[in-house]
């Protein structure tokens, strides 16, 4: 069957293109659309791990944001009285709060996330030292600003500090490496945050104490605790909406690729009209041109599927990585997707064949050789 | 095999639009005969051969192959009786023109999931003479060669009878005698039967009987 489906595609080598590329745009959106919600996702969960807290103590507003904002090393403007600080130390399961000031401001003339913290940081993330006076900058950015361990840095917005840089730390592939960590009290004054924070990062003794640590923080007057936990699957719950209102638009274009592809086999069918006519007057069934046109279908639905695959997984090297959140998402690829969108393409193609190979397996041949 | 045609006739429209393209047709055809059916333009000669080809049910009359009456056959049963037993030739070949000699004659044999295709096809192209033309495209051949190939594909499936729709009709008359002693070969030792609607005198005159039809009527 392969031959005369690749003879009948050379006879038509423009619209078979044409009939590809429809197919294969849809696939394409399906593809880079899978790929990049995955990285999204990933992405989110990699960065609310990478916190390293069981428990965000938040200023008051909306916590997702807050946390968005944290998590992308922006001032959310809302910010924590730093005299709370012993009052949470003082709750018995609290075994880490980690205070933090983050905001944007200018390293070496560049604007850059200044993330100031104490070394009570150092027991929710793994930089391996033991305390720090100086700067630590995330790889990204020492790369970006070409500085190394034992430069010294030039930090500006509302004050301006110089600051050695301790250590540059080794790539995570997140968010922290496009920070500089610096004393609380530095992101304070550059900041101009005064004594106030944008967060605390607890850590409780166990996990098991983490719903009554949580409970009793939360009643403290200007804070709202919030497990990291509920922040990803809400911001989850919000990215799911706007994943679907994207696959609905990409189902959009599939279907506008089953009808296009549709006209095209029916315009084949109209033009191929002599040839099913002789077809069946030398004994081809309905049934065997039915199966030539759905088979013909399926094979240009899954080049276009190939195509679209490749033609999506090149677009998502060149789109934005910044898109999810604000956060540095790297498309993830996975065989399942390649096979949803070869299922995809084989549904579209069934689906687009059906009507014009019923219309192609219904010609009477003496209808045809009567107009001969 | 054996088509007979009793009293059939074929009307087409409907109204006062409705036509009788053939009337009360009597005949018979069975393997070794050899007839040539001749007429002018309109006068119900094709739609004579495409009853005689089962490719339409009488509007009048009756059309039995081996005893078995078309009108009762589902469509599937007269196309496999097409696909095994009665060949098709054209005026315009009607190939394939991005397929190959040899394609073109498997094509209707591998859609019909006919066993051992391709080695009749090939026997097929070697019976009209075209063995080593199998790898060549429609536009590398002379028109007499194209025919040769259509007929091929015809005889493909080894069928008891070949009808001929003006067969010489598009060929020069060296070439279209070439095709025509093939068909009287093919006549006499295969004991095929063949039917030639044509409008050439001397092709009419090749063939055993001729029977002319005018206004829609075999002439008696």
């Amino acid at each position: 069957m392969t031959w005369i489906i690749l003879a009948n595609a050379r006879k038509r080598k423009a619209r078979v293109a044409m009939t590809v590329a429809g197919i294969a745009i849809g696939v394409a959106t399906l593809f880079a659309l899978l790929a990049l919600s995955a990285g999204i996702e990933q992405a989110l969960d990699r960065e609310i791990s990478a916190m390293g807290a069981n428990i965000l103590l938040l200023p008051e507003g909306c916590p997702y944001e807050l946390t968005l904002a944290l998590m992308q090393g922006s001032d959310a403007f809302e910010h924590i009285p730093m005299d709370v600080l012993p009052s949470v130390l003082a709750v018995g399961d609290v075994q880490v709060a980690a205070p933090v000031a983050v905001g944007k401001a200018k390293a070496n003339g560049q604007l850059t996330s200044i993330y100031g913290t104490t070394d009570e940081i150092l027991g929710v993330r793994q930089w391996g030292i033991d305390s720090f006076q100086g700067a630590v900058v995330g790889s990204d950015v020492a790369e970006k600003l070409g500085v190394s361990a034992g430069d010294v840095l030039s930090l500006s917005l509302y004050a301006s500090e110089e600051i050695p840089i301790e250590v540059v730390l080794e790539p995570t592939f997140g968010r922290d490496d496009t920070f500089v960590f610096v004393p609380l009290e530095v992101a304070q004054r550059v900041l101009g945050l005064g004594d106030q924070l944008s967060a605390i990062l607890v850590r409780t003794n166990s996990v098991t104490a983490t719903t009554t640590t949580q409970s009793t923080l939360g009643r403290m007057s200007d804070i709202q605790a919030v497990p990291p936990s509920d922040v990803f699957e809400r911001l989850m719950d919000l990215f799911a909406t706007i994943k679907q209102t994207l696959i609905l638009i990409t189902g959009i274009a599939i279907v506008a690729g089953v009808l296009t592809t549709m006209n095209t086999m029916t315009m084949a069918v109209y033009e191929r009209k002599k040839e099913i006519g002789i077809l069946r007057a030398l004994g081809s069934t309905r049934g065997n041109v039915f199966r030539l046109f759905v088979a013909e279908s399926l094979v240009l639905s899954l080049v276009g599927g190939v195509v679209g695959i490749a033609l999506g997984f090149i677009a998502t090297q060149f789109l934005p990585q910044s898109s999810g959140f604000g956060l540095e998402a790297t498309p993830v690829f996975s065989f399942l997707y390649v096979v949803i969108c070869l299922l995809v393409a084989i549904v579209v193609g069934v689906a687009s064949s059906l009507y014009p190979a019923m219309s192609a397996a219904r010609t009477q041949p003496i209808k045809i050789l009567r107009e001969l | 095999m054996n088509i007979t045609l009793t009293g059939a006739g074929k009307a087409y429209g409907t109204g006062e639009a409705r036509f009788w393209a053939l009337r009360d047709a009597d005949l018979s055809v069975s393997d070794g005969d050899f007839f040539a059916i001749v007429g002018p333009s309109g006068s119900g000669k094709s739609t004579l051969l495409h009853l005689l080809g089962c490719l339409d049910r009488p509007s009048e009359g009756e059309i039995s192959v081996d005893g078995r009456l078309v009108a009762e056959m589902p469509d599937r049963e007269l196309s496999l009786l097409r696909r095994d037993h009665i060949g098709f030739v054209f005026q315009q070949y009607f190939l394939n023109a991005s397929m190959t000699a040899l394609q073109n004659v498997l094509l209707p044999l591998h859609l019909a999931g006919v066993a051992e295709g391709r080695s009749k096809a090939v026997a097929a192209l070697e019976t009209v003479g075209l063995a080593a033309k199998l790898k060549s495209y429609p536009t590398e051949m002379s028109g007499g060669e194209q025919q040769r190939v259509a007929i091929a594909r015809s005889l493909a499936n080894a069928p008891s009878v070949l009808l001929a729709d003006e067969p010489t009709g598009s060929l020069d008359s060296k070439t279209g005698k070439d095709v025509l002693s093939m068909l009287v070969r093919l006549n006499n030792e295969r004991n095929l039967g063949v039917v030639i609607v044509t409008h050439d005198a001397d092709v009419a005159a090749t063939a055993d009987r001729r029977i002319d039809v005018l206004d829609g009527r075999i002439a008696q």
